[in-house]
């Protein structure tokens, strides 16, 4: 799934480590994600959702055609 | 993080030394015996060694979290990390189906051998425990989720 994680992040000069260490995952997760490479649990989107004072729909990008290209 | 206490580990260790040292002593003792008690000296020594290392390993990884709450922290993150979890899930759901090839193969294998039916048997049964094992599982989460 893409997102604007990477790109709000920045935005707000917060590294991976930071938001990693707020959000209670690893570096890697947060890497992960900002990649697309691995989608979040509901209760994660939520978290960074909150963390940034957005909606989880303002962060993550769902492509119903990709996403069904990706079954 | 919440600090474990050490107790337990290091008491389970020094319970697996005193196997492992019963294990040498009667490996020493009693070399020309039959039966169980030709066994029961290497088991002493396996359990013994098994108990010793691995909760001795326990115990000094708790002390080193303990002293190190910014370590303690970051290895519960690690541990807690829903990616290391899903990750981890996936390695294990791959190793089962692989297991599946793997346990028809090797039984196949060992009826070819010839091997004793007791042993055949066993192996079977331990086969079909995991398969039923999946079954319970998936009905058992079928209620929950």
């Amino acid at each position: 799934m893409k997102n604007r994680l990477e790109e709000i992040r920045k935005q707000r000069g917060i590294t991976q480590e930071e938001l990693a260490e707020v959000l209670e995952v690893s570096r890697q997760t947060i890497s992960s994600l900002e990649n697309g490479r691995y989608n979040p649990s509901i209760i994660l989107a939520f978290k960074i959702a909150r963390f940034f004072g957005m909606s989880i729909e303002d962060i993550f990008i769902y492509d119903e055609v990709e996403q069904n290209n990706e079954k | 993080m919440k600090s474990e206490s050490i107790a337990k580990y290091i008491v389970l260790s020094v319970f697996g030394l005193l196997i492992l040292i019963v294990g040498l002593v009667l490996v020493k003792t009693l070399p020309d015996t039959t039966g169980i008690m030709r066994a029961l000296p290497y088991i002493c020594v396996g359990v013994g060694t098994g108990l010793f290392g691995g909760n001795l390993g326990t115990s000094i990884k708790i002390y080193i979290l303990n002293k190190n709450p910014d370590i303690a922290k970051k290895v519960e993150i690690e541990a807690k990390d829903e990616r290391n979890i899903a990750i981890s899930n996936k390695a294990k759901a791959k190793a089962y189906d692989l297991m599946q090839i793997v346990f028809p193969a090797l039984i196949l294998a060992f009826a070819l051998m010839q091997i004793d039916i007791y042993a055949l048997l066993v192996i079977i049964v331990a086969y079909l425990f995991v398969s039923f094992s999946v079954a319970y599982y998936v009905n058992k989460f079928n209620k929950e989720m």
